[in-house]
């Protein structure tokens, strides 16, 4: 039998600010949510892997044993950091022990408390720790100002405008109002975009996704758990996976204007499920700044090289298009903490494959792709997913 | 700001001194006991051409606490004389001065204090030549 690895249990938190809730009690609430979602027993689960930036970090470093306490669980555990990519770096980790054969039904906790921190001050530290510490952040750089680089470095050779820019999180906006989960329900015109207050020039303060806080759980099975359940409602087959990394800084590298990374990762993923870009028909990707979606739809495959910023003003990755980028609201609107992001983007595909997405569902389609990016592009992970029947 | 680091880190700081290969002639900065080509171990130091050309600049207005109150102020990126690429700060200008493709220079500075009486980090900025 063809070893397979299955999604069979999801559940997020809402993202937001959780100023009454420890890290632990958010990545409790995910996992035991998921495990419900799962419809098995707790004890089913054999092995837990965490994705998490900076939850631990400061004050306790064993997220994971905090939060299977609190669940009364007694299994291994094991804290995987990726940077910003935390969350689908542990989503990796857990399908390579299933695939290994040492496990069978495991799972993959993302989380982050970010609104203790306060912004302008610890968080650009935080996020200095993702760029190159020593030779960006201290030289004076912030992850925002890096962005602006890439951002200008685009507009430079494509012409790419402020208003295609901001056509990104616009849109985004638009499709956090549907979804229940997100931070921001609500729409930011694109006037109010381009009057912001530059953080780095050209990015404007309400460019970047926001961080707070959240979590997202989701429980991977073998094929021989799925052999035995007939039952199971949600069996949505991993099917296409991509990890690859480049430079940590941006002046070690040869182009600005797409990330190598990325372009490595989808290629893997893609050759993995043996399908191209023109098969995927919703993706989530990581899009921290405007640039970053742009830069993502264009070096995943979906747009030609320079073709992102006029696509996404034109309405090609809004939802009902061949390709409707971030239905769930993205990065943007649906708030960034960390190590959860990566795994709340792989739980909207799940929800679009089962048509769980209510107002923000993808008509008719087989394969779904998240992009998860850390720093700017340092790591990237594509994760593939398809319908059950495609996907075997 | 942790002493040892400072301390370990003061000749490219404080020098800009980086490595060149023995073996490939590749340059590499920062510092490596290994070339970051090759990976020979038969290194020496190198110090960094001090002029060079403004690739990418913004202008930053909301940092961390131990650079807010150099803000606003210019970061970029500098391809320098001898083809090496570095992050620096833009000094000694004001935003209308600054442009891609201008000549800079390297110049020595205060990057950040931690509070009134701890330590200083300094280290090379970027003035126009």
């Amino acid at each position: 039998m063809k070893q397979n690895v299955y999604i069979t249990g999801f559940s997020s938190t809402k993202f937001g600010e959780h100023y009454d809730k420890a890290a632990s009690s958010l990545a409790t609430k995910a996992l035991l949510g998921s495990i419900n979602d799962a419809e098995i027993k707790k004890e089913s689960v054999q092995a837990a892997f965490f994705g998490s930036l900076v939850s631990g970090s400061n004050s306790q470093t064993s997220i994971g044993s905090t939060c299977i306490r609190e669940c009364a669980l007694q299994i291994p555990i094991t804290r995987i950091e990726a940077g910003n990519a935390s969350g689908a770096a542990a989503f990796q980790q857990a399908y390579s022990g299933i695939l290994s054969g040492l496990y069978d039904c495991v799972a993959v906790v993302g989380v982050e408390k970010l609104s203790d921190y306060v912004i302008g001050g610890t968080i650009e530290k935080i996020l200095g720790a993702t760029i190159d510490y020593h030779w960006e952040f201290e030289m004076g750089a912030t992850l925002a100002s890096l962005y602006a680089i890439l951002t200008k470095a685009h507009m430079k050779e494509f012409k790419t405008t402020l208003e295609q820019l901001a056509a990104v999180p616009v849109k985004n906006h638009k499709n956090g109002v549907k979804n229940p989960l997100a931070q921001f329900r609500r729409e930011i015109s694109l006037d109010r975009f381009l009057k912001a207050k530059r953080i780095a020039d050209p990015i404007g303060r309400f460019d970047p996704a926001t961080y707070c806080d959240g979590a997202s759980s989701i429980i991977l099975s073998s094929s021989k758990i799925i052999a035995e359940n007939p039952d199971i409602k949600t069996k949505i087959p991993i099917v296409g996976l991509g990890h690859a990394s480049d430079t940590l800084s941006l002046h070690h590298r040869d182009t600005l204007t797409s990330l190598q990374a990325t372009k490595k990762a989808a290629n893997q993923a893609f050759k993995m499920a043996n399908i191209n870009a023109k098969d995927i028909n919703v993706a989530e990707v990581h899009d921290s700044y405007p640039i970053g979606e742009i830069l993502a739809i264009e070096d995943i495959g979906f747009f030609p090289k320079g073709e992102g910023g006029k696509a996404t003003e034109d309405g090609l990755t809004s939802p009902g298009s061949e390709i409707s980028i971030n239905p769930s609201g993205g990065l943007k609107a649906r708030g960034d903490p960390f190590g959860a992001t990566g795994i709340a983007q792989i739980v909207e595909i799940v929800k679009q494959m089962k048509g769980e997405a209510g107002e923000r569902q993808t008509a008719d389609f087989n394969y779904g792709l998240t992009q998860n990016v850390s720093g700017t592009g340092a790591m990237t992970y594509v994760t593939i997913l398809a319908r059950e029947e495609v996907g075997k | 700001m942790e002493p040892p680091k400072i301390w370990r880190e003061k000749r490219e700081r404080y020098l800009a001194v980086g490595i060149k290969c023995l073996d490939c002639e590749n340059k590499s900065f920062p510092k490596s006991e290994f070339c970051t080509k090759c990976s020979s171990n038969n290194v020496k130091e190198y110090k960094l051409a001090d002029t060079g050309k403004l690739l990418y600049f913004t202008q930053i207005t909301q940092t961390a606490q131990e650079m807010i109150e150099y803000a606003p102020y210019i970061v970029g990126i500098v391809e320098l004389d001898d083809t090496l690429k570095v992050t620096g700060q833009i000094v000694d200008c004001n935003l209308d001065e600054v442009k891609e493709g201008m000549s800079v220079r390297m110049v020595f500075r205060i990057l950040a204090r931690d509070g009134n009486e701890g330590l200083i980090r300094y280290g090379f900025k970027f003035a126009p030549s």
